[in-house]
């Protein structure tokens, strides 16, 4: 972490995106601090670059490269858009989270499988063996603490849009990482199911110190966030009024 | 989908195992068809053969890698039939006490008392089975093995012969795989009628046997023909031996051959050109001539080797050879030196090469085939990987959202074309298993239920579908089927492995 407490920095990132022929830009320098333990929510316009934006960030994409600009993004001064793609496997595998909004749970494993899948991927296969236990052990100990205690071994088809969602979570918490990129969590949810999903975050958040980027279209939501900043044209804008 | 890609290996392994097991149990059948009147190792010297055989074979069985040898002349001659059809055959002169230690022939004799029908002939109808004909069918064993027949006419034992059971054509094999000896056969007469003869020829059939004769420099002397009477048939399993080979017993064949012991005349003319004396043999006058008379031993063709137990064919061999070379140097002058014999003593493998070679290529062929036709196996199981990865297009965005790496993406797609490799390879290996061991059976099935018949007897020389299971074979076959499965699992892996994660979990 920086002295200035920021553990995420995201400075000139632009990107564009090539539909055939076409060139979409979406992101036109977007600087970014976050700092640790912190709340952000993004909010934007559909299409505003939001998910493309947290994708950066968690290392999933790369930003453009422009000639004679600076563009990083950096996660506790380690800066990770000039990393190998080992390394940000790595980095994606211990020091962030993500949470989507269709769960991406993987159908075929049941809930506790599906939550350790993290630790498998962290850990390695024989580093897994060694570690099970306690994989097995925190899964179990997230998923008491979402109310799931009971359903670890049903398949997500068998559980609700929130269930699934706890177990999104609670696999993106698994490895215990540093930052969680929710990209709209609550957006394939009823509200009473997302304020319960949200209060989940928060609570977690608060206790483990966690930092959160939340990309969400709902002010209201965004309110509960400790900052909000938006994206208009590709740009961020902060949000003092929220 | 995995299921399928599963069934693809599986039916593959199956399918090259099946074809495999046929093809090499044909060869060795047909192999040890082969090999049974020939032994291991054959040390020949064609046409006028070489003296001191039994000098030879009593050295050759002196030898611990040795269990037995035995005389042999072979040559070819013209056989007239029953039905006066003249056919080109080779003769084997043997000696029956000892052909039988160093070859199968007791094996291969037809016409015996047996106690349980061949595998196809669920009906009984294999005259070798009747009590009744119990006692005529051992006399018939017992005329095969000593070469000899009784003559009730003359009241005399003849020396006799063992006929191919193919030769005479008058033995119908049925589709059981047996034989159904016609009892009569017919020959046109000149004034255009027909006249019956003996059709089973070990119960008074005969056949005319016409050779040429050689002088001891291998010239042709005259052609000699004599009326063999025939003991028995023999069915070594080689249809080209079957159908042209007559067995008579070694002396007969020396005697027609001229290799038999004989005196040996040198004449020197006198000085007097005139001078007469007395033929001491015909007692008639004749030019007086000097005689210094000796022994020209009996000849044989060949030497039939059998390997003691345990020692291989290439083993004997080797040994022969230098027991030749012993054997030649004591009857320098005599016999054909060991520089001349070096080609001519050859294990049962060398002799039938061409036979083996044949079938070697066919089996070759065959696989080479099906190998390519299972090939399509790769491309199946690509096709069908290559649909599963772009099914699971999302689960592999959200491994890598996880920090899967690349490479542990395109891993988990070739351990999973490994497992189902296996899989398949363990199932196609136990399905091939069980439709080898029960390839006769299910062939039996087919017929009764769809009237299939694949392998007739009547057009295939043994009765049943050979087959066998080699486990290296089945190893080779279960790697390659696993291989299979792998190779087929790569593109997918390598595509699943460059997938761009967003888009991957953009997918819809």
């Amino acid at each position: 972490m920086s002295e200035t407490g920021t553990i995420l920095n995201v400075t000139n990132v632009r990107k564009t995106y090539t539909l055939g022929r076409v060139k979409v830009p979406v992101l036109h320098g977007v600087d970014l601090d976050v700092r640790a333990g912190e709340w952000i929510a993004v909010l934007g316009a559909s299409g505003s670059g939001k998910s493309t934006l947290l994708h950066l960030m968690g290392g999933l994409d790369r930003p453009d490269r422009v000639k004679g600009e600076r563009a990083s993004i950096s996660f506790m001064d380690r800066e990770i858009t000039s990393l190998g793609s080992h390394a940000l496997d790595k980095y994606r595998a211990r020091d962030v989270g993500f949470v989507f909004q269709f769960y991406h749970l993987l159908p075929e494993l049941d809930v506790m499988s599906n939550v350790c899948v993290g630790g498998m991927i962290r850990h390695g296969r024989l580093g897994y063996r060694t570690n099970r236990k306690s994989i097995q052990g925190r899964a179990s100990e997230l998923l008491g603490r979402f109310g799931l205690g009971d359903r670890l071994g049903h398949r997500p088809a068998e559980l609700s849009g929130g269930e699934r969602q706890r177990v999104a979570i609670a696999r993106a918490l698994i490895n215990e990482p540093r930052v969680l990129l929710a990209d709209e969590p609550t957006g394939n949810l009823d509200q009473k199911t997302g304020d319960s999903i949200l209060d989940t975050i928060s609570e977690h958040r608060a206790s483990a110190g966690l930092t959160m980027v939340m990309v969400t279209h709902d002010e209201r939501i965004a309110a509960r966030a400790d900052r909000v900043i938006r994206l208009v044209d590709g740009r961020v804008q902060e949000d003092p009024g929220l | 989908m995995p299921i399928l890609a599963m069934l693809a290996v599986m039916l593959s392994v199956a399918t090259i195992l099946i074809t495999w097991s046929v093809m090499g149990g044909f060869l060795k059948t047909l192999v040890n068809s082969g090999r049974s009147l020939v032994g291991d190792v054959v040390i020949t010297w064609p046409n006028v053969g070489f003296a001191h055989y039994e000098d030879l074979i009593e050295r050759l069985e002196a030898d611990p890698m040795i269990e037995g040898a035995t005389p042999i002349i072979e040559t070819f001659g013209l056989v007239q039939l029953p039905d006066d059809r003249i056919e080109l055959i080779t003769i084997k002169g043997i000696d029956p006490s000892s052909y039988g230690t160093v070859t199968n022939y007791n094996d291969t004799i037809w016409w015996k008392p047996i106690e349980e029908p061949t595998p196809k002939d669920r009906d009984r109808s294999d005259v070798r089975l009747d009590p009744e004909l119990r006692e005529i069918m051992s006399v018939f064993e017992s005329n095969a093995n000593t070469l000899t027949r009784f003559d009730p006419a003359s009241g005399e034992t003849q020396d006799a012969g063992v006929l191919g059971v193919e030769v005479t054509g008058l033995n119908i094999r049925t589709e059981d795989g047996i034989y159904d000896p016609r009892t009569t056969a017919f020959r046109a007469l000149p004034d255009g009628g027909i006249e019956r003869v003996p059709g089973f020829m070990p119960s008074g059939g005969s056949v005319g046997l016409t050779v040429l004769a050689l002088d001891s420099k291998g010239r042709p002397v005259d052609p000699v023909t004599r009326t063999i009477p025939i003991a028995n048939e023999f069915q070594s399993g080689i249809y080209e031996v079957d159908t042209s080979t007559l067995i008579v017993p070694l002396g007969v064949m020396q005697r027609m051959l001229r290799m038999d012991e004989a005196r040996r005349v040198e004449i020197v003319e006198s000085e007097n050109p005139f001078e007469m004396e007395r033929d001491p043999d015909t007692g008639e006058m004749r030019p007086k001539r000097r005689e210094i008379v000796g022994v020209d031993p009996a000849r044989a063709t060949n030497v039939l080797v059998k390997a003691a137990k345990g020692v291989q064919v290439d083993d004997a061999q080797a040994r022969c050879k230098e027991i030749y070379a012993e054997f030649a140097a004591a009857h320098r002058g005599d016999v054909p030196g060991p520089m001349q014999m070096e080609n001519q003593i050859r294990t049962w493998e060398d002799l039938n090469a061409t036979m083996i070679n044949a079938v070697k290529k066919e089996t070759g062929l065959v696989l080479f085939v099906f190998g390519i036709v299972s090939f399509t196996t790769v491309f199946l199981v690509l096709a069908i990987f290559w649909s599963m990865a772009s099914e699971k297009t999302k689960d592999i965005g959200i491994l890598r959202a996880l920090g899967a790496s690349t490479g542990g993406i395109a891993w988990l797609w070739i351990r999973y074309g490994t497992v189902i490799g296996l899989i398949g390879a363990v199932f196609g290996t136990a399905l091939g298993y069980v439709i080898v061991s029960n390839i006769n059976a299910i062939h039996d099935w087919l017929g009764r239920t769809f009237g299939l018949t694949i392998w007739d007897p009547r057009q295939y020389y043994f009765i049943e579908i050979p087959s066998e299971v080699d486990l290296s074979k089945a190893i080779i076959v279960f790697i390659v089927g696993v291989l299979t499965c792998v190779l087929g699992s790569l593109l997918p892996a390598w595509r699943s492995a460059k997938m761009d994660p967003v888009k991957a979990l953009r997918f819809e």
